[in-house]
């Protein structure tokens, strides 16, 4: 039974925040069923007992349950933010209220939050659940003695995983790293579903436009592209796809979308969604082609995947013609880019769904313990096909859904086969 | 969304000047109005969900010389919007904050005035005038309704006889209904419950009550995202139209327990009951989309006493059971109590025909006996026209052999 959280008498301002955080990491716990089941019972078995571990990812209330079942298996947990504009004020308050270890508080900018970085190296962690691999590059930095002590990170982006394999090729990865980002229970779902969603979420909100009958333009056709391609057509969107990727441009074809060259799909866009995990998607060359009021959104990582320098360069004028749009004025056309350019759905939304992170985090609270509990050598590792298959079956039976194994008689055992058809 | 660099009033304005943009069929009826020239004079009371759009209505009737009063309900008014419309000069009787007694003398204020020409939502207003304000209501040209939540009361009032107006009904102009209440109204209550809960709904199991205009709307949105949607319907023909989309169809009581998040769509009091509230699994949520919280059982959540703020904008409840519900938004409409209402290009055809149905009370209804009025075929055309004008589409001619064909027989 949850407790009535509007009670308790005359609390001081503090108290009231924490509190307000308490409550969104409780309704964050509600949602998600494996991190709170199946991964909270994995990770209590001691081998995390007494371990510093840093958890440094975007600082809201689905980290903050994360850090929580770490801290309640017995790890020394540091909390810290992967971006300085998102960490919120009410979970950091509600997770130091439980002991937990915060670096990090709301309201900062680039520098404080490399601040907050180098502190929490300074705490000397032994394991890092990191996001870009910003900690693990910092504390090489900062704190080399610490970063030779490592005994493990798990990286939550491909962006991340790509620096940790520099590094690894360069010979300066002294430890085992997980890439969370390749276990399945991650990319397939907190990118096409996560991200499609929400991207289409903040991009209607910011707005206040409509879907059905809007022209999106989707530029990259990763796993992140098609969910939003996806959902947008199945909303009434008509859908175009630009690709470099051959396969994947015929795939999108396949999928029912109207696939060419940017120069071709970008004059119908009315919204423009960019999700290439590149840079300048949309870059100084396009900026003619868009149509005017144009809406301009990106889900990639890079802040950069709208050309917003060329953008500004290019307009006569700049305005913020409503909260979280600003306008570049082209001549006679206005373009709208929405959140800046940043990850439309954290920057200009509530970020992924809980669900979709009961998933992702379950791989990085799985990961961290199979970092600690075995004997990995240096170097970038998969998380085992076991453990990922052990959180979707977890996922799969807090929905109440059951599965069949294979039986013997409906294996296609095609040795035995080609031995019977084969004459000696 | 809180990047906001001005003050409240200055927001506002920004907000109805981007709502405006994509409002193209508005500003070309608002010239032919001004034009015409039948509202000047004439004093329009509107009381519509006070957000952006509407008040570029209310800027169109005033440019065209009306003299303008605009009325809200405190769940449904924008306090941005509203001080922006006061810096323009209109009166405005809304607050967010008014509670339940401040919320009716705000309503008796905006009625306590020489109106012509009322544009009510829900026909609360209209409702109000005939109970309290028996000479506004002999002085008055016409009014317009907005929904079916409604133009339904309005119907009932006629066939009783207690209809002291002509009302012209908005919402059942075919230009309204078949792109307002599913695109809209689907649209955005299904985007303002995600937006509010942060939850996901592939996979999920969403029960819609009610498959009129709405629910459809609510069915198509909540799918396109891999809801699994249960449709409950008493109407067997509409029922009927659930399953030919799709959809599961089966009575609230039998999917209750299965039923994950709750959209009730009909319009209709009671809908949802305390019975079916027992029946939930842990962790639902209830919401109203299109029309009230008088739709689910309030009183009967209110007397479990259990009542808990678990975020902004879910309340939970315990039930009898012991299981958690959570009701979003109070139960009122979740898409303009929590969210900022339908999206900006159907609400350029429902204003529209609402800124061309006030303009017809002016020119035309001054001997209209009481009853209800459809939207002439003659406006809807004009507004599907001008919207089509604006997508770039175009429209296939009409030949003299088409038409002799049309009228062959």
């Amino acid at each position: 039974m949850t407790a009535r959280i509007t009670d308790g008498g005359a609390p001081t301002a503090q108290d009231g925040v924490a509190r307000e955080g308490a409550a969104r990491i409780e309704w964050v716990r509600r949602h998600s069923p494996v991190l709170d089941g199946y991964v909270r019972r994995a990770v209590s078995d001691g081998a995390l007992a007494g371990k510093r571990i840093a958890v440094v990812i975007h600082l809201e209330a689905k980290t903050a349950f994360l850090a929580t079942v770490l801290a309640e298996s017995g790890a020394q947990v540091i909390a810290a933010g992967s971006n300085p504009r998102t960490t919120s004020a009410d979970v950091v308050a509600a997770l130091r209220d439980r002991g937990i270890t915060v670096v990090a508080d709301a309201g900062g900018d680039q520098a404080s939050w490399e601040h907050e970085l180098r502190a929490a190296a300074d705490l000397e962690p032994e394991y890092i659940i990191d996001d870009g691999a910003e900690l693990t590059m910092r504390t090489a930095e900062h704190r080399p003695d610490v970063f030779g002590r490592l005994q493990g990170v798990s990286e939550e982006t491909t962006t991340g995983t790509t620096r940790l394999r520099a590094m690894a090729a360069a010979g300066h990865l002294p430890f085992p790293a997980l890439t969370a980002n390749d276990a399945r229970c991650k990319h397939l779902f907190d990118n096409k579903y996560g991200t499609g969603q929400t991207t289409l979420q903040a991009v209607l909100r910011l707005t206040n436009r409509q879907i059905a009958g809007a022209r999106v333009v989707v530029v990259g056709y990763g796993f992140v592209g098609r969910g939003i391609a996806e959902y947008a057509r199945a909303m009434g969107a008509r859908t175009f796809v630009t690709e470099v990727d051959p396969v994947r441009a015929l795939e999108a074809h396949m999928d029912g979308h109207t696939v060419g060259s940017a120069s071709e799909v970008f004059p119908h866009g009315t919204i423009i969604v960019t999700a290439t995990g590149g840079m300048r998607a949309i870059g100084a060359t396009d900026i003619p082609r868009l149509r005017d009021d144009v809406v301009l959104a990106n889900a990639g990582h890079h802040d950069l995947e709208i050309d917003v320098t060329a953008l500004a360069h290019a307009s006569s004028s700049i305005r913020e013609s409503r909260p979280g749009v600003t306008s570049y004025r082209l001549g006679t056309k206005e373009l709208h880019v929405l959140a800046g350019g940043a990850l439309v759905n954290i920057a200009g939304g509530s970020g992924h769904p809980i669900e979709i992170m009961d998933l992702t985090f379950s791989v990085q609270g799985l990961g961290i313990h199979h970092l600690a509990s075995s004997l990995l050598p240096a170097g970038v590792h998969v998380i085992p096909a076991q453990v990922d298959d052990s959180i979707a079956r977890a996922k799969l039976a807090s929905y109440g859904v059951r599965l069949d194994g294979v039986r013997d008689d409906q294996r296609d055992d095609h040795t035995t086969r080609i031995e019977r058809s084969t004459p000696a | 969304m809180s990047t906001a660099t001005g003050n409240a009033e200055h927001v506002g304005q920004d907000r109805i000047d981007w709502a405006s943009r994509s409002m193209p069929v508005l500003s070309t009826v608002a010239k032919r109005l001004a034009d015409g020239g039948a509202l000047v004079g004439k004093t329009v009371g509107i009381s519509l969900v006070l957000e952006p759009k509407t008040a570029n209505l209310a800027l169109a009737l005033r440019d065209a010389g009306a003299n303008l009063r605009v009325h809200c309900w405190s769940s449904s008014t924008d306090d941005e919007v509203a001080d922006a419309l006061r810096a323009q000069g209109i009166a405005v009787f809304a607050r967010r904050d008014a509670d339940a007694a401040e919320n009716l003398a705000l309503a008796r204020e905006f009625l306590d005035y020489d109106l012509d020409i009322i544009a009510d939502d829900g026909a609360d207003i209209i409702r109000l005038a005939h109970k309290e304000f028996p000479d506004l209501v002999k002085r008055l040209i016409g009014a317009s309704e907005e929904t079916t939540s409604g133009v339904r009361p309005l119907q009932m009032m006629h066939n009783d006889g207690a209809l002291r107006l002509p009302v012209i009904a908005v919402n059942d102009a075919a230009a309204k209904y078949l792109f307002d209440n599913i695109y809209g109204t689907g649209q955005s209550c299904v985007m303002a419950f995600l937006d509010i809960s942060n939850l996901q709904l592939a996979g999920r199991h969403v029960g819609v009550v009610g498959y009129g205009w709405v629910g459809m709307g609510v069915a198509r949105h909540a799918a396109a995202l891999g809801a699994r949607v249960v449709v409950s319907e008493v109407d067997p023909v509409k029922a009927l139209r659930a399953a030919h989309d799709g959809y599961e169809v089966a009575s609230l009581t039998e999917s209750a327990d299965r039923t994950e998040v709750v959209f009730a769509c009909t319009g209709i009091a009671g809908s949802v009951t305390a019975e079916h509230v027992e029946r939930l699994p842990e962790g639902a949520n209830l919401c109203t989309a299109g029309g009230g919280s008088f739709e689910l059982p309030m009183d009967y959540l209110a007397g479990l006493g259990t009542a808990r703020s678990v975020r902004r904008a879910v309340t939970a409840y315990t039930n009898k059971a012991g299981r958690t519900v959570h009701v979003i938004a109070d139960g009122d409409c979740v898409n303009c109590s929590a969210g900022e209402g339908n999206p900006i290009e159907v609400m350029d055809l429902s204003l529209s025909l609402q800124a061309l149905a006030i303009n017809r009370l002016a020119v035309e209804a001054l001997n209209w006996p009481p009853g209800l009025y459809p939207v002439s075929e003659e406006l809807e055309h004009d507004v599907a026209r001008i919207r089509l004008q604006h997508l770039g589409a175009s429209l296939e001619p009409v030949t003299d052999d088409l038409r002799a064909a049309m009228r062959s027989w």
